[in-house]
């Protein structure tokens, strides 16, 4: 196990939006995480992250506890998280925002040959480096959050709907982006909507309802769960 | 008066504006990382000012010894703003840091007046040379010092953040607080460093305004808190392009206005002036936040 989240419960006021989560991620693989809106699955991503603090409960990261840490711990201890919405820098430039994502570095010339290296893998990104990330589609803001992301050199990348609000066809090249971090052997840890998609790349999946896991298998388990097929796949909400 | 006096009225505003325009920088600096406004800033930055006058007239130190110190002053009680006003309120309240910068503003006002028995105090004049003539209109040499001194303390401000790993983390913060975490920035050690060079920037400020007023007395207080705000909106909140030129406007359009009527009447035309501003662009002249 890379990541072990147990019986997590984070609570906004008397609002408890985890009510004592628990799964694990396998290194090396991608998990996915469904569920519908107000499900509660960005709460698990921030309260992973350090954003937002459990009220009880351990996340677990290669055996050391991530709980109580803060958000820049669990940056330089390997996790990133690609935010809902992307979340760029709106008046910084695209190498801005990158060089933002390595701000706990201190090697200079590696951050910028990883600048370089993530331009050249995201050609749309290359192209408006000097542009403000303000002014990119929502498509081409998805890549630089990713690549922002990457500019850590997480052993764990986390995604948290990385195809809201996108184009198919954006939504396709995404989804290559994720399958090929991980030949490149990132693990990942993706929350999404769009059930098909995700269940094609992923290796494991949870299923995640009013806060807490209702269901977890891998792909082929799907077809015969039907509280799946119900909700999710192939249901408007899914595209 | 005539037509050349008005203009030098405008040229000397203009020079003297920059403090204001620095002030206006101080308040938006804060705002852009934290979305507040800290009431208690440009009474903070005359305390530092005062603070300033400890080296010469307590401690045997050079007269020029005041404007570092005054400096310095300023950058501490900067942070000491933060920690007492912003580190433990409950920031989702808009009202909760309003109400503890206002009290911390009249605590500073009540700890200069009781320190100084309400006396102004002397200041010195940043550089005292001859007026320099330029035709017509004459440029005073300590005015001009002042407008330098401003002009640098922006140009190293600017460097800072847009040069360095600091201001990138400051920037992000203001344009993105969730992600800056995500990327590693530690959010409040970022807000007090923000409050840190906020307060030196005020410093510069104090130091600059007593220095061409010749004193500094408690009554400048209120005022310029005014002032600040008032550039601090006609400038656009969060907006650092906007305070300086918002600053220097406020500068000339108040030096103008005592020129045309006269010193009691003057600030009611810049209420006037913040009015139209209101009225006419409430985003103020560079609207939208995170330009910092």
């Amino acid at each position: 196990m890379m990541l072990e989240v147990n019986d997590v419960v984070t609570a906004y006021g008397k609002i408890e939006a985890l009510k004592g989560v628990s799964l694990s991620v396998d290194p090396g693989r991608i998990t996915c995480l469904l569920g519908p809106n107000g499900a509660g699955k960005t709460t698990l991503m921030y309260t992973i992250a350090g954003i937002l603090r459990p009220r009880r409960g351990s996340v677990r990261f290669d055996g050391a506890e991530l709980v109580g840490e803060t958000a820049d711990r669990v940056v330089s201890r390997g996790i990133a998280l690609v935010p809902e919405n992307r979340l760029v820098f709106p008046h910084m430039s695209v190498a801005e925002n990158l060089a933002a994502g390595a701000y706990l570095r201190r090697d200079r010339a590696a951050i910028a040959s990883d600048i370089e290296a993530l331009l050249a893998r995201f050609p749309v990104l290359k192209e408006r480096r000097a542009q403000q990330a303000g002014t990119l589609s929502g498509g081409e803001q998805q890549m630089l959050a990713v690549a922002r992301a990457l500019m850590s050199r997480p052993r764990l990348l986390m995604m948290d709907e990385p195809s809201m609000g996108l184009a198919p066809l954006i939504v396709e090249q995404i989804f290559a982006i994720v399958e090929e971090l991980n030949r490149d052997g990132i693990t990942i840890f993706m929350v999404e909507q769009n059930a098909h998609m995700a269940l094609k790349v992923a290796h494991k999946f949870f299923l995640m309802e009013q806060g807490k896991v209702t269901f977890a298998g891998a792909p082929g388990d799907v077809a015969e769960d039907d509280v799946i097929q119900r909700a999710y796949l192939g249901s408007a909400k899914a595209r | 008066m005539g037509f050349v006096d008005y203009v030098q009225a405008i040229i000397d505003g203009l020079l003297f504006g920059t403090t204001y325009s620095l002030i206006g920088i101080g308040f938006t600096l804060v705002f852009g990382v934290m979305q507040k406004i800290n009431m208690s800033y440009a009474a903070g930055s005359l305390a530092g000012a005062y603070c300033g006058l400890v080296g010469p007239q307590l401690m045997g130190l050079p007269p020029w010894s005041v404007f570092p110190l005054s400096i310095a002053a300023s950058g501490v009680i900067g942070y000491l703003i933060y920690l007492t006003c912003f580190r433990f309120i409950p920031l989702a309240s808009p009202l909760a840091t309003l109400m503890s910068t206002v009290g911390m503003l009249l605590l500073l006002d009540e700890i200069i007046v009781h320190s100084t028995a309400g006396m102004p105090q002397n200041y010195p004049a940043i550089y005292d040379g001859d007026p320099i003539e330029i035709g017509d209109f004459m440029l005073r040499a300590d005015l001009v010092g002042v407008f330098l001194v401003c002009v640098v303390a922006m140009a190293v401000l600017l460097a800072l953040l847009y040069r360095t790993r600091l201001g990138m983390a400051t920037r992000a913060v203001a344009q993105q607080p969730v992600a800056a975490q995500l990327c590693g920035m530690r959010l409040q050690a970022v807000n007090g460093l923000t409050f840190v060079i906020a307060g030196l920037l005020g410093g510069v400020a104090g130091a600059m305004i007593g220095a061409s007023v010749g004193m500094l007395s408690p009554l400048i207080a209120g005022p310029i808190t005014v002032k600040g705000l008032i550039v601090t909106v006609i400038g656009g909140l969060g907006s650092i392009p906007g305070a300086i030129v918002a600053g220097l406007m406020v500068g000339a359009a108040e030096n103008l206005f005592q020129a045309l009527r006269n010193v009691t009447e003057r600030d009611i035309y810049v209420m006037l002036l913040l009015f139209v501003f209101l009225v006419v662009r409430p985003g103020g002249l560079f609207s939208g936040r995170g330009h910092d």
